[in-house]
């Protein structure tokens, strides 16, 4: 239950203001969700390095969990770059050249991942979006790309862990934020976990990231992951889904969640309500649609 | 002309200002709209509003008169149960646009998002684009028309109305039908367009009701009916009341509707006790003098709260369910012992009004009697989610109580079995919710506490929902409630009992650090003062009695509220057999069993050792059964030691 935003720019650009771009939406939007705020932002890095985020919490649990995922990223051969311990998380950037998917899994015994990605860092805190700003910085960020997402927690608890944007569990760079509920989620989840997937939450939302990612790294591009998305997923929902250089949407067939897009030549910007839409564009009347029930669609930044 | 601009005042002084403006008979000009929500909601004057940009949900919502004109686009919910008065949209409408109108004429001259028109009883809703998935569901009455293509299931579930596509149909709803017009309507829909200025298609297609769905097939004939003790009787197997269902059901071959709540043995509030003698009470001749049981509910963001006698109130029953003359004995029942009484799922008549000196105005799915000018005579209004009896479903009404007078003023089709629908068009979820509790608060500029009525069913989640969106209170009714008609599988199998539900809404709100900021009224199935005391013990801030008024109305628990031809005159809308009913007897009747619930509550709270009923807690209980004591966490009396004696040890070591 919840309102969500995206944003990309077509152009080959990673110097846009997203993060401000992101509050200003989600700030827009967050009378739909009050409890927590997240980003999920990408920005440009070189091919051989990694950023991680970890939930730490803070005081001395924090100073515990920080020397375990230092000794974890050692075991792996993962060469720490830099690292910073902001809000409850830390990010740290490494060198790292294996299996994501394995160091994930990995990795997760000792640790709570946020997102793991070569260009994706994914934000989340409780609260609203400048309350989140204000302990990470969102506004300073530059990039091309990216979506985000506004919660009020109805069938889990109010924490971090439950928060949006999801990251998909062991892919690289794969983030969700969503709109509504899944029902038949134990059913895909089972079917998931009997090919050694393996899920940090019992989000619905986390489901459609790894299904996502799943159907990507078997080599389908986005927009057919999307369209089976929508005959796999039953109940009611709008996402968004981003991967490194494209976002897309989806809409479930009863149009139960709202969703709001516009475009020109320079932007896609899609919400949840028009109004976060106006937030990019105050005083303007906008040129907005709203897509039709069982249909998705992606944009890719031009390359 | 009053210039407002929304990007230096907030849409709540704006719509101040707005009605400011109407009652002085000015025109308005909204500046840098930036698609915010509530603009103009609860206007009832007869102006020009005119929007510059685009306006966001529920745009133009819950009006009377005004005159609409919006340069771009709007949001969901365009203008929500709009009586009198026109919107025209230049740009798309979201979802719902038309939502529940009754008079309005609504243009869109670009595209409309999905269930246009959704339970609309009278008007025009126009769309000079296409229409997207399920336009004119669950419509009741009046004309949807659209020039473009008309997107799937148009028309599914439509009781009443008509629709016109001039595009192509992608697929036809659920008992929806193209049938043929005549010249005189299609001269009525160019009269509509000519004067909005559209160019009119030569032909149309029309589509109505194809009636196969309006009625059961077989109606349920009035039976000798079982008394209440036989029919709730202990043994499961093959008595009376099994008979006779299966007997019936041999005859209609569907499931069963009948009235009254649950009737099975199921933990409740008799399964437990005070833990003190309450001797000392009984020196006290006159208790009520010694109690202060004074209740204001609904306060919490700043309403005027309900202001009661008593923690007490009278449940939901609509007028519909009950007869004109019953609502009448119950709202100036309500009056005599000064607390509050609820319209129910239907309308609020001048009768039901005039008798009760505080009145909650409910507002269900299907918005059957829903309108702004009720809203702002109401002392309260509440947003129906679900019932103990029957959590997850909407009201029945069954044809013979569908009369000309009461489809009147529900906005309905005379004569079919009524069966509301069982969700919000404009509330799909928690995020919706919110905007729409604003929508109502804009109408009524946030004077009354609005408040949701729940129906046990997960509780810990509905709760901390209901408190997170900002509810001013909540009603929460268990599985003992009962209804005017409901099938008998849910009364009886479908929810939560009242005691396990009281106990996970106080959980859930100790939960999220809630508990003793928003109020519950519990309800369903309380019987009396001593109910209410322990209710109150259990955490209630204030609880409702439905049946047990109706019971010291007159009823004789027949269970056959349903049927129409109740012979007290209570349940029915047969004029004959309401005759039967006195309202000025009866209101005094019910008045007397109030007054003894008042006075069942001071004796007990002053037994306790309290002179005031907020002072009633959980360690004034204890449970009376294993299952009570589980359920509550409350100490089972006797209480046993821990440590059994050695020698029963013994016995069950050597087992």
């Amino acid at each position: 239950m919840c309102g969500i935003a995206g944003i990309l720019y077509k152009q080959q650009r990673s110097d846009v203001a997203i993060g401000k771009n992101l509050i200003d939406m989600l700030d827009g939007c967050q009378h739909r969700g009050p409890d927590s705020t997240g980003f999920a932002l990408y920005h440009r890095q070189k091919p051989d390095q990694l950023r991680l985020r970890f939930f730490v919490g803070t005081g001395d649990s924090a100073l515990s969990s920080i020397e375990d995922i230092e000794n974890q990223l050692a075991k792996f051969q993962a060469k720490v770059l830099d690292k910073e311990f902001i809000g409850r998380t830390l990010r740290v950037t490494v060198k790292f050249s294996g299996d994501i998917q394995k160091f994930a899994y990995a990795i997760e015994k000792t640790a709570k991942v946020i997102s793991i990605g070569n260009s994706l860092d994914i934000i989340k805190d409780m609260g609203g979006a400048h309350d989140v700003d204000s302990e990470y910085g969102v506004e300073e960020f530059k990039g091309s790309h990216g979506i985000g997402h506004v919660r009020l927690a109805t069938e889990s608890d109010v924490k971090l862990e439950a928060a949006h944007p999801f990251w998909a569990t062991g892919f690289a760079d794969i983030a969700i934020v969503h709109n509504g509920q899944i029902t038949n989620y134990w059913k895909m989840r089972r079917r998931l976990e009997q090919r050694n997937f393996k899920f940090n939450t019992d989000n619905d939302s986390e489901l459609i990231a790894v299904y996502l990612a799943d159907m990507l790294s078997k080599g389908q591009s986005l927009m057919a992951a999307l369209e089976t998305s929508i005959e796999d997923m039953d109940g009611t929902f709008s996402f968004l889904v981003s991967t490194k250089d494209e976002i897309g949407y989806a809409k479930d067939r009863l149009a139960a969640k709202p969703m709001v897009k516009f475009e020109n030549e320079e932007l896609i910007a899609i919400a949840s309500e028009e109004v976060s839409l106006n937030r990019l564009f105050p005083g303007q009347a906008l040129n907005t649609m709203e897509p039709p029930p069982g249909t998705f669609d992606t944009w890719q930044k031009s390359t | 002309m009053a210039k407002i601009d929304l990007n230096t005042t907030a849409v709540r002084a704006a719509n101040e200002q707005i009605r400011q403006a109407g009652a002085a008979g000015e025109n308005v000009q909204i500046l840098n709209p930036d698609a915010k929500h509530h603009i103009g909601v609860g206007l009832t004057a007869e102006i020009q509003v005119h929007i510059k940009g685009s306006a966001g949900y529920f745009c133009g919502g819950l009006t009377d008169g005004p005159n609409f004109e919006i340069d771009n686009n709007v949001g969901w919910g365009l203008g929500d149960n709009m009586l009198e008065g026109s919107i025209v949209v230049n740009g798309n409408a979201g979802a719902i646009a038309g939502v529940a109108i009754r008079g309005a004429e609504v243009v869109i001259h670009g595209n409309m998002g999905s269930r246009a028109g959704q339970v609309m009883k009278e008007g025009t809703l126009l769309c000079a684009g296409n229409a997207n998935f399920m336009a004119g569901y669950m419509m009741y009455g009046g004309r949807l028309i659209i020039l473009g293509n008309s997107g799937e299931r148009v028309g599914e579930d439509m009781t009443g109305g008509t629709i016109y596509v001039a595009g192509k149909i992608e697929s036809l709803g659920s008992d929806a039908t193209i049938t043929d017009y005549d010249s005189k309507e299609l001269d009525s829909i160019q009269d509509f367009l000519e004067r909005y200025k559209i160019s009119a298609p030569k032909k149309f297609q029309k589509i109505v009701n194809a009636g196969k769905r309006l009625r059961y097939a077989s109606t349920e004939q009035q039976i000798r009916s079982i008394p209440f003790f036989t029919f709730s009787g202990a043994s499961q197997y093959w008595n009376q009341k099994i008979q006779e269902d299966i007997f019936v059901k041999s005859q209609i071959g569907r499931y069963r509707i009948r009235g009254y709540g649950g009737a099975r043995t199921l933990p409740h509030l008799s399964d437990l006790g005070f833990r003190r003698d309450l001797s000392n009470s009984i020196e006290e001749s006159n208790p009520v003098s010694k109690v202060n049981m004074h209740t204001k509910i609904g306060g919490l963001n700043g309403a005027k709260p309900l202001d009661l006698s008593m923690p007490v109130m009278i449940a939901p029953m609509s007028y519909g369910a009950l007869s004109r003359s019953t609502k009448m004995a119950i709202g100036m029942a309500s009056s005599m012992s000064n607390i509050a009484e609820n319209t129910g799922e239907g309308g609020m008549s001048d009768a039901q009004r005039d008798a009760a000196s505080q009145l909650i105005f409910q507002c269900l799915g299907g918005r059957l009697g829903w309108n702004i000018h009720d809203m702002k005579r109401a002392d309260g209004l509440e947003i129906y989610i679900s019932q103990g009896a029957k959590p997850g479903l909407g009201g029945q009404l069954m044809a013979k109580k569908v009369t000309k007078e009461l489809a009147k003023i529900r906005g309905i089709p005379a004569g079919i079995d009524l069966r509301s629908p069982s969700r919000h068009p404009d509330v799909l979820g928690a995020d919706d919710l919110v905007i729409k509790i604003e929508e109502f608060r804009e109408a009524t500029n946030y004077q009354l506490p609005v408040s949701v009525k729940l129906g046990a069913g997960r509780v810990r989640d509905d709760i901390k929902i209901a408190a997170k969106d900002g509810f001013d209170f909540i009603e929460l009714d268990g599985m003992q409630g009962s209804t005017g008609a409901g099938s008998a599988e849910v009364l009886e199998y479908v929810g939560i009992p009242t005691l396990p539900a009281i106990i996970e809404a106080v959980d859930a709100l100790e939960e999220i650090g809630r508990r003793k900021n928003i109020e519950i009224v519990l309800m369903g199935g309380l019987r009396d003062g001593v109910d209410a005391v322990k209710a109150l013990c259990l955490g209630a801030d204030a609880v409702a009695f439905g049946t047990s008024t109706i019971i010291a109305g007159g009823c004789i628990a027949c269970m056959q509220c349903h049927v129409g031809q109740c012979v007290t005159g209570i349940a029915t809308q047969d004029p004959e057999h309401e005759k039967r009913y006195n309202p000025e007897i009866e209101a005094r009747n019910i008045h007397r069993f109030l007054e003894s619930v008042r006075w069942q509550i001071a004796a007990i709270t002053l037994g306790l050792g309290y002179k005031n009923t907020h002072k009633l807690n959980r360690d004034d209980l204890v449970a009376l059964t294993p299952e009570a004591a589980e359920i509550t966490g409350l100490e089972l009396v006797p209480s046993r030691k821990k440590d059994l004696p050695d020698k029963l040890q013994m016995r069950i070591g050597n087992r």
